[in-house]
């Protein structure tokens, strides 16, 4: 049961032993090494996943929780955990010629990767913020791994931007501590009441603020156009598509375990609503295909937390089935910009030079739209459903909204596609798409097409995932009561 | 006597809090931004330790004859030396950021450097910039002065 903290612990030690083989001149070894920790981590998660049958805790240290931190593994936590190695699988960083930067990048890929996982399993509010602080850490030495010039800046942004939201949720974690005196998640739900006016919500939403700085939430989402922009493709699709999700996760957590009030859940709707608004006006007015991608997953993520605002299990299935639809798109959908980064009038006749990549881009701008019968469309069909059964004012504005961001997400799609199937332009001709990230986003189309047709017993399994990740009684009961746990 | 004390340290660390952030938000200097940024991670670290402090307790060291005194909570020092490590590291990576950003574009400005990497970004992509009110379209409608023109001409 313990060996589900492998999946933190194998990377981070990956990270530091990648750099040591390439002094012992054994070549392939240091390009084995991170695919294989990957592949063995995401293997023990996927046995963890089949073995499961109820939510455990591990006591790390065997130091009982709530004095030791705990890891709490249940399906949610699984599937996000499930979704690093797989994701940073497909998106790993392989580069032709094995020189100093190119390993220093898979060290990076890694510790990213270890850190993510860990902000997926742990229990416990201060172990969350170091794993924050080392993802972002990882990422920003990833954004300037390509060494050109606006990186540096972008880079230096986005650690301002991230640095201010760690202090604040730092202040946030303070205030918590002020009146409760612990910062174990399950230990904070037991005391929930006690955080029930006007200085804990104070303190959800410094939380918001400082983990949201990774999930593009609106006020602190700066730092995203740029950085996508600047940042090589797979790190892009790195950040938009599996560290935001790790980030949502958290504040999800936090959201059901210790502050599930209409309150708090109104601050994600708002916040939702002016996400999706912002960010499709701003992908609407783009004019390169990168900034696009980019603004709109601050649109897509601004659904995302929408959905999560939906009180009860209704949210938990909407939100986790439109992340992880985010998460598939948008990944694939960057690393077709890799080669396609320029002005999208430039883009005239892609179709012609690389016919699977235009296919691929209207597929997964089809599912983004939510055309049926992709995945997209259940995702905002759960969504709107929802907010349509608790109709308040507030709802119903976020269903317009949303709404009427599909319909901006259609005019912007549609624009670049329509420039894939021009006649080509024989002046300038298109870039072809690498071959590797054709591969790569052939093999996130699978995933995609594969949930398309199993879209049934996915239903089930997210049903029964969001029953356990709203049965809160069920996490104090699991968490605080298992002193053996560990051994 | 100690609950004054107290006060001003919860005063002194909201104030570095919000010098910090006022700091960081306002200024347009790399280095200043970072400097502000230390100083809000110290507010941060600061208002933390005063979380678990009791000002009736001693360290919270065992030596082995426990004199049933209170202990100060150990629980945040040893979050707070986490954070300061943390933080430590982050304004390390800031400055090797800044230092590569003069080298690159020779300004320690905030709004120069994003400026010149907009328009860097934009030229790779081959998009024209967006119009503003500091980059109007066009030429400028005031013409240059006559003065200069002729001068130059007569010259030839």
């Amino acid at each position: 049961m313990t060996e589900v903290t492998l999946a933190v612990v194998l990377p981070l030690l990956g990270a530091f032993v990648l750099p040591l083989t390439r002094h012992t001149g054994v070549r392939w070894l240091a390009a084995v090494i991170g695919p294989a920790l990957l592949a063995a981590c995401a293997l023990l998660l996927f046995a963890a996943w089949s073995a499961f049958d109820a939510p455990y805790t591990i006591a790390l240290g065997s130091f009982a929780p709530p004095l030791g931190i705990a890891f709490y593994i249940d399906r949610l936590a699984l599937l996000f955990a499930l979704a690093v190695p797989l994701t940073t699988l497909a998106l790993w960083p392989a580069e032709a010629e094995a020189d100093e930067s190119a390993g220093r990048r898979q060290s990076l890929t890694l510790l990213l990767a270890g850190a993510l996982s860990g902000l997926a399993l742990s229990g416990d509010l201060f172990n969350l913020y170091v794993f924050y602080e080392l993802a972002a850490v990882a990422s920003y030495g990833l954004i300037v791994g390509n060494g050109n010039s606006p990186a540096y800046v972008a880079a230096f942004r986005y650690l301002m931007i991230s640095a201010l939201g760690s202090v604040v949720g730092l202040i946030g974690i303070a205030l918590i501590y002020f009146k409760t005196g612990t910062l174990n998640l399950a230990h904070l739900s037991t005391l929930s009441e006690q955080l029930a006016d006007p200085q804990g919500l104070a303190a959800f939403a410094m939380l918001v603020i400082g983990f949201g700085v990774k999930a593009e939430i609106f006020p602190v989402n700066g730092w995203v156009p740029e950085v996508y922009s600047a940042a090589g493709k797979r790190v892009a699709a790195l950040l938009a598509g599996l560290a935001s999700k790790l980030a949502v996760l958290v504040i999800v957590r936090v959201l059901l375990l210790v502050f599930p009030y209409d309150e708090t859940r109104q601050l994600l709707l708002v916040l939702g609503i002016f996400g999706v608004a912002v960010g499709e006006l701003a992908a609407w007015q783009a004019r390169d295909l990168p900034r696009m991608l980019a603004w709109s997953s601050i649109g897509q993520l601004g659904v995302v937390f929408v959905a999560f605002s939906l009180p009860g299990t209704a949210g938990v299935i909407a939100g986790v089935t439109v992340a992880m639809h985010h998460l598939v798109v948008k990944s694939a959908l960057f690393l077709l910009a890799d080669r396609w980064d320029k002005a999208i009038t430039r883009l005239r006749g892609a179709a012609s030079t690389s016919h699977l990549g235009a296919a691929l881009f209207v597929l997964f701008s089809l599912s983004l739209l939510g055309l049926p019968p992709l995945p997209g469309f259940w995702s905002k069909f759960l969504v709107l459903g929802g907010l349509a059964a608790s109709a308040s004012p507030l709802q119903l504005l976020a269903m317009g909204v949303i709404l009427t961001g599909t319909v901006i997400e259609g005019a912007y799609l549609l624009r670049v596609i329509v420039m894939l199937y021009a006649g080509p332009d024989t002046a300038t001709p298109v870039p072809r798409q690498r071959r590797g990230n054709l591969l790569s986003a052939s093999l996130f189309a699978l995933v995609l097409l594969a949930a398309a047709v199993l879209v049934d017993p996915l239903w089930q399994g997210i049903e029964a995932l969001a029953d356990r990740a709203v049965d809160t009684t069920g996490y104090q009961n699991t968490v605080l009561n298992t002193p053996e746990a560990g051994r | 006597m100690s609950a004054a004390i107290g006060l001003v340290f919860f005063i002194g660390a909201i104030s570095l809090c919000v010098i910090g952030i006022a700091g960081i938000v306002l200024s347009r200097h790399l280095f200043r931004m970072v400097l502000a940024l230390a100083i809000a991670e110290a507010g941060a670290n600061l208002l933390l330790v005063l979380s678990g402090y009791r000002w009736d307790a001693v360290a919270p060291i065992v030596t082995g004859s426990l004199s049933g005194q209170a202990m100060v909570d150990p629980v945040p020092q040893a979050m707070v030396l986490t954070a300061i490590v943390i933080g430590v590291g982050v304004q390390a990576l800031a400055l090797s950021l800044v230092i590569r950003i003069r080298q690159r574009y020779g300004t320690l400005d905030m709004q120069e450097a994003r400026q010149r990497m907009q328009d860097e970004l934009d030229n790779d992509a081959g998009v024209t910039p967006p119009r503003s009110q500091e980059r109007p379209a066009g030429e400028r409608p005031i013409p240059a002065p006559a003065a200069v023109i002729d001068a130059g001409g007569r010259h030839d």
